[in-house]
């Protein structure tokens, strides 16, 4: 239905009471192409000329690059031509991630590799041909001649050892190291009834979204435009990004995120591949290329992440008061820093976030991003957390056992509470949920932890399997606004958002929306907002976003920020062009504005059942008959509005678990899983539960079973999916998702959900494992063969 | 991930097959179900210059039991094997293999043939000791498990060879377990048990290059628990495994004693078999 | 090769490599860009089809393999009219999907499977859908509506 005839009014308004779409579990608009394999897909994309290309990528770490022989491939049948580093269009042009962070070592990273190569799958040359087969055809007959460098593997390799380095601008492979230091650290633990100290590690994985990187780049020369069609997160920031590195003006690139098949932070990065394949378009213009990523080339060349290394130490009040947090961090950053993000993404999140939901004054955190000669890290949702987090539970499960107290009422006992909002963390970034105890109190009881412990203690006496239980509690810095913008002080501040809210001359809205979606929803969300805002029915709003020439302005998907930031501005701008509407109907109808309201489509005088004036009347009036427009109103009914916040919105969240553990074979069996966050308001709520459900699943992959392996030499030993192990229905529980709301201090209450489930897993599951074998779990991925050498290769307490 | 170029055979019968893989002379590969084959090839790890595609063969899907052996046809697809009740452990072992869209495609002669040490149905043919007939250009001839699987990812079946025939002993009392990362994962351990009359056979895959048969004796008296116990002991004792991503040395003797363990305590179970 | 085979109930005829796997065939060459692609080594099911009736990852069967053969792709579940499959319904409300890149081969696999299992518990639904990958849904909407599914059919099914 539209909006357009009040003779169809529905039944929303026909009892004079509109049901805003904003917490209903409204049809997702995505579904009804998802479903019926209509979807538009980059890789879907087919255009008329369009050339395919594969990448030859480098089999080794570490190597100058002596020779590339290409005539061999130029003979393929069906090959077209092959591009290296040295290519003239090529050759200048350097991504280079930008940071004012003092001490920050600035590298390049060629689109394709110059003078060495650098990780395993680094790409040295483009093969375009007819097809994507003749591609990998050309690719396998490319000749490299790579004499090989030492290469580094592990980011807390003794810097002595280092006899080749990455970068020749950074000899001890150091890109950043910065100090969070808050009140006296030392002082602080000499004055502790006890001090714990652990040290752990946490496994590299990654995004692996179903849909891999892919691209298209067709640049057209008599006019000089370049269309880019990319599964990115972030459009807006590739086009800006692109017109630097091409030299091209802004306005005359065009980026296209359509249908993305997931993202989760590997598709925000600008990459070297899609500059390549830019530049390639350019050198053959009017010929689109196109570049599908395959699972390979994913696993050994997309972002990956949580490589980390947390020395680190707690005192303790014997009342269980936590007063003092010392860290050493180590995060590999990889071979290169991750554009334009750079190689601080990791670190600075993991030094800003660690005491998460915590209170502390006395905190010193070093962190440090070393390059390797491994895939770059990059952002990979919950940036850092998910390891942050089990480091500040492990000191948590230490410090309950020193002191002999619960570890839930050690965590209660230390909680940020609703009185100490806003509360200034130790590394500054000022906290606004005071949600963590309410969600912990609500887990607690919807998990039945009591029945779980007696549970436990039962299996203890009668020697049965054993269980343990975990928690995680966090904090998600979400809807980063412009003071506390995502990034390591990078040349732009990601704290604002576009919209575009257009009612057309029949009366429909269409949203141009800077938002993009990968399967977060953000089409039916923004749908929703605009509607409530405006005061139209969901069905009556079309959603167009991802296309920098459609919408204004939008920094992407990323920290949790749409649903907050996009929305935000969804909301404003519905709000704005439903002022507009109101005006030009009290003045169409001579009624005062302030007396008029707009719902389901229909404006009416509050308290009046029928409507004076359509909202399809007001369009037509508004485009079509100028006649009839009053005084001092211009055609058209549309607005644009910017949604800026100072601060982003904390949201909190608790996570408790019940495993069981097999000694004989070390497999966990998951018997109860809870999560309860607090979202704020909800817009949709099975979309949010999704994304928790989501968050939670990959949270528990890393946490169990995703892991990225490196040999000594640099090669990758997870090369597919027969070894890299993401979790299935046969894997992930059943999950309790449960909520408590507090609205968040922006125009929609929101509170960003996209990352939260993802920070607890880590956590949850190392520590549940130790409380049901009484050893400590100091590394990730805890793996049937991990918890089987707990139990059988000593660390037992 | 696209295959590297190849031509083309589909075989109209056994003799077509061999002698379009004798043509190829070392440069042919035989497809039947390709849940092993095409992932290689799309890695361009193999690069097979003909393609000799098996599938259409008539006659080979046969599943009977004669003389309690199971014969079962080159192309008995995994669902067939694990959907069919005269043997019992072929079954389950089969069930085992990936998941639906696999075991519709994948052959139970494509997986003996492939050996990978992992996998289920070389474990089942050396427990119960069957055998597989081999079509070659010099004809036909029978190779028992024991002499089947030469390394891991090696069989004795020549590059000119088809396996067309498989022989699956039925026992009287069978067990299947297996330990994996997650559903439907290559085996880090698994343990196939057949009991022939007082023959006990434990056969232990993923600790080795080729299925591991356990030296188990015949079963002089009850397979009790404590039977069972020192079996499992002995089992794990005997084996020598790899370590590798998915568990270690240790972990895999382990595996292979509490596998053993469930594979015997599944034999010991195992009703009697009403006489055919 | 010249190839015949049919999909969704339409033939074809077409002209292909040897080495062109069923899913570059349909994607490519008859634009059914519905079955996709997430690994190309047949682990992650996003390609999941029916070839008679049967599923098959279709980045491991070349399209010559497929002479003769119906396939049953996403694009053939919906009524002619529209209408969607129950199938498709239940994942829409359940939240089944998020960015769909798995789900066509999700809905394959879950049509085979209530066609041969119509009345499957969930752990049921877990274990036969454990071969398609889903990065996003964290299964819960997909067990939600394969359940669901099955009991609209259940329903349908009575007189």
């Amino acid at each position: 239905m539209t909006a357009a005839d009040p003779s169809t009014a529905d039944e929303h308004t026909t009892a004079g009471e509109h049901r805003p779409a904003t917490g209903t579990p409204v049809r997702r608009k995505e579904d009804a192409r998802l479903l019926t394999g209509r979807g538009r897909f980059v890789s879907d994309l087919v255009l008329p000329r369009m050339r395919h290309v594969a990448f030859v990528r480098s089999p080794i770490a570490h190597a100058r690059l002596d020779g590339i022989e290409v005539a061999e491939a130029l003979d393929v049948d069906g090959v077209h031509a092959v591009f290296t580093g040295r290519h003239p269009t090529i050759a200048p042009v350097s991504l280079r991630a930008q940071s004012a962070l003092p001490g920050y070592v600035e590298t390049d990273q060629p689109p394709l590799a110059r003078g060495k190569v650098r990780f395993t799958g680094e790409a040295v040359a483009a093969v375009v041909a007819d097809d994507r087969y003749r591609a990998e055809d050309g690719a396998e007959a490319v000749i490299v001649d790579y004499d090989p460098l030492r290469p580094t593997v592990c980011a807390w390799t003794d810097p002595a050892e280092i006899t080749d380095p990455v970068h020749d601008e950074a000899p001890d492979n150091l890109l950043l190291s910065r100090t969070f230091r808050a009140g006296d650290v030392e002082a602080a633990l000499a004055a502790a009834d006890v001090v714990v100290a652990r040290e752990l590690t946490t496994n590299r994985h990654g995004g692996n979204p179903i849909e891999c990187r892919a691209g298209v780049a067709h640049f057209e020369s008599a006019d000089r435009r370049l269309t880019f069609w990319s599964g990115t997160q972030v459009p807006h920031l590739v086009r800006t990004q692109l017109a630097e590195l091409l030299g091209l003006p802004e306005g005359d690139i065009r980026v296209v995120a359509p249908d993305v098949g997931g993202g989760f932070g590997v598709k925000a990065v600008l990459y070297p591949e899609d500059v390549a394949l830019c530049l390639m378009a350019i050198a053959t213009p009017d010929v689109p290329l196109k570049w599908v990523e395959d699972r390979v080339e994913h696993l050994l060349a997309a972002t990956h992440a949580r490589d980390h290394r947390y020395v680190l130490r707690a005192g303790f009040a014997a009342d269980g008061a936590l007063l003092a947090v010392t860290a050493d961090v180590w995060c590999n950053t990889g071979a290169y820093s991750v554009y334009p993000w750079t190689a601080g993404i990791e670190p600075l999140m993991a030094g800003g976030l660690l005491t998460g939901p915590y209170k502390l004054a006395d905190y010193e955190c070093t962190v440090r991003g070393v390059a390797t000669n491994t895939s770059p890290s990059g952002p990979y949702r919950g940036v850092a957390r998910p390891s942050t987090v089990f480091a500040m539970e492990a000191l948590m499960d230490s410090g309950a056992r020193a002191l002999g107290m619960d570890p839930v009422a050690l965590r209660r006992r230390n909680l940020i509470l609703p009185a100490d909002i806003p509360y200034r963390m130790p590394s500054r970034l000022v906290d606004d949920s005071g949600a963590y105890e309410a969600c912990l109190d609500r887990a607690v009881e919807v998990f039945g932890l009591e029945a779980w412990r007696s549970e436990q203690a039962r299996r203890r006496g009668a020697g049965e399997r054993p269980l343990g239980i975990g928690v995680g509690i966090y904090n998600e810095l979400t809807g980063l606004g412009r003071a506390a913008s995502a990034g390591p002080r990078m040349p732009f501040r990601t704290g604002h958002e576009a919209c575009t809210v257009r009612v057309n001359p029949d009366g429909a809205v269409t949203v141009f929306s800077g938002v993009t979606s990968q399967g977060q929803g953000l089409e039916t969300t923004m749908a929703q907002v605009v509607a409530d805002a405006l005061g139209v029915d969901y069905d009556a709003v079309t959603v167009r976003y991802g296309d920098t020439d459609s919408s204004l302005w939008g920094f992407g998907a990323f920290s949790s920020r749409q649903a907050v930031i996009g929305g935000g501005a969804a909301n404003l701008a519905g709000a704005h062009v439903r002022e507009k509407v109101l005006a030009l109907a009290g003045a169409l109808r001579e009624v005062d504005v302030a007396d008029l309201d707009l719902r389901g489509g229909q404006v009416h005088v509050r308290g009046q059942e029928k409507p004076v004036i359509s909202l399809a009347e007001v369009a037509r009036v508004a485009y079509l008959q100028s006649d009839r427009l009053p005084e001092g109103f211009e055609p058209g009914l549309e607005g644009t509005k910017f949604y800026d916040p100072i601060r982003g919105a904390f949201a909190a969240g608790a996570q408790l678990a019940a495993l069981e553990v097999d000694p004989t074979t070390g497999e966990i069996g998951v018997l109860a899983w809870v999560c309860v966050e607090d979202a704020g308001t909800i817009v949709h709520p099975v979309i949010v539960d999704g994304q928790i459900a989501g968050s939670i699943a990959q949270g528990i992959g890393g946490a169990m079973y995703e892991h990225l392996v490196y040999d000594d030499e640099g090669n990758l030993s997870t090369g597919t999916l027969l070894d890299y192990l993401m979790p299935t229905s046969g894997e992930i529980p059943e999950l309790t998702i449960d909520h408590v709301s507090t609205p968040a201090a922006n125009p929609t209450g929101v509170r960003g959900v996209g990352e939260g489930g993802t920070l607890a897993p880590n956590a949850v599951v190392a520590g549940a494992v130790a409380d049901a074998l009484g050893v400590e779990v100091d590394d990730l991925p805890v793996t049937p063969a991990r918890v089987w050498e707990l139990v059988h290769g000593g660390g037992a307490r | 991930m696209k295959c590297a170029r190849f031509s083309y055979h589909r075989a109209v019968d056994v003799a077509d097959a061999v002698t379009a893989l004798a043509e190829a002379d070392g440069e042919g590969k035989l497809l039947a179900g390709g849940q092993s084959l095409v992932p290689v090839m799309a890695l361009r790890m193999a690069a097979p210059e003909v393609i000799v595609d098996v599938n259409r063969i008539p006659g080979l899907d046969h599943l009977e039991v004669h003389d309690g052996v199971l014969r079962a046809g080159a192309l008995v697809r995994h669902a067939a094997l694990a959907g069919q009740t005269l043997h019992p452990l072929a079954a389950a072992a089969a069930r085992w293999i990936g998941h639906a869209a696999i075991r519709s495609r994948g052959t139970l002669a494509g997986s003996l043939a492939h050996a990978d040490p992992s996998a289920e149905l070389p474990a089942v043919l050396r427990a119960c000791d069957g055998a597989v007939h081999v079509a070659g250009p010099g004809g036909s001839r029978r190779v028992d498990a024991a002499a089947l699987f030469t390394g891991a990812l090696q069989s004795d079946v020549g590059e000119d060879e088809m396996i067309t025939a498989v022989e699956l002993p039925c026992p009287d009392a069978w067990g299947f377990a297996e330990f994996a990362r997650r559903h439907g994962d290559f085996a880090v351990v698994s343990v196939a048990a057949a009991r022939f009359g007082s023959e006990l056979r434990i056969v232990v895959g993923g600790v080795a290059g080729t299925p591991h048969l356990v030296p188990a004796g015949d079963l002089d008296g009850p397979l009790d628990d404590a039977r069972v116990a020192s079996l499992a002991d002995a089992a794990a004792d005997d084996v020598d495994p790899p370590s590798d991503l998915h568990g270690s040395a240790g972990h895999r003797r382990a595996l292979t004693r509490e596998m053993t363990r469930r594979a015997l305590a599944s034999v010991a179970a195992t009703p009697a078999r009403e006489p055919v | 090769m010249r190839i015949t085979l049919t999909v969704n109930g339409e033939q074809h005829r077409l002209t292909v490599e040897p080495r062109r796997t069923l899913a570059d065939a349909l994607r490519e060459d008859l634009g059914l860009t519905g079955t996709h692609l997430g690994c190309e080594h047949g682990v992650c099911g996003a390609c999941t089809v029916l070839v008679d009736g049967e599923p098959v990852r279709a980045c491991l069967m070349f399209a010559v393999q497929a002479e003769g053969c119906a396939v049953a792709t996403v694009e053939g579940l919906a009524e002619p009219d529209g209408t969607l499959h129950p199938l498709q319904e239940a994942f829409s409300v359940c939240h089944g999907l998020q960015c769909g890149a798995c789900t066509p081969g999700m809905l394959m696999t879950a049509a085979h499977l209530l066609a041969v299992e119509p009345d499957p518990d969930r752990e049921r639904i877990r274990a036969e859908m454990a071969g398609n990958i889903c990065r996003c849904t964290g299964y819960v909407g997909i067990v939600d509506a394969v359940a669901s599914a099955a009991a609209a059919l259940a329903q349908d099914e009575r007189p």
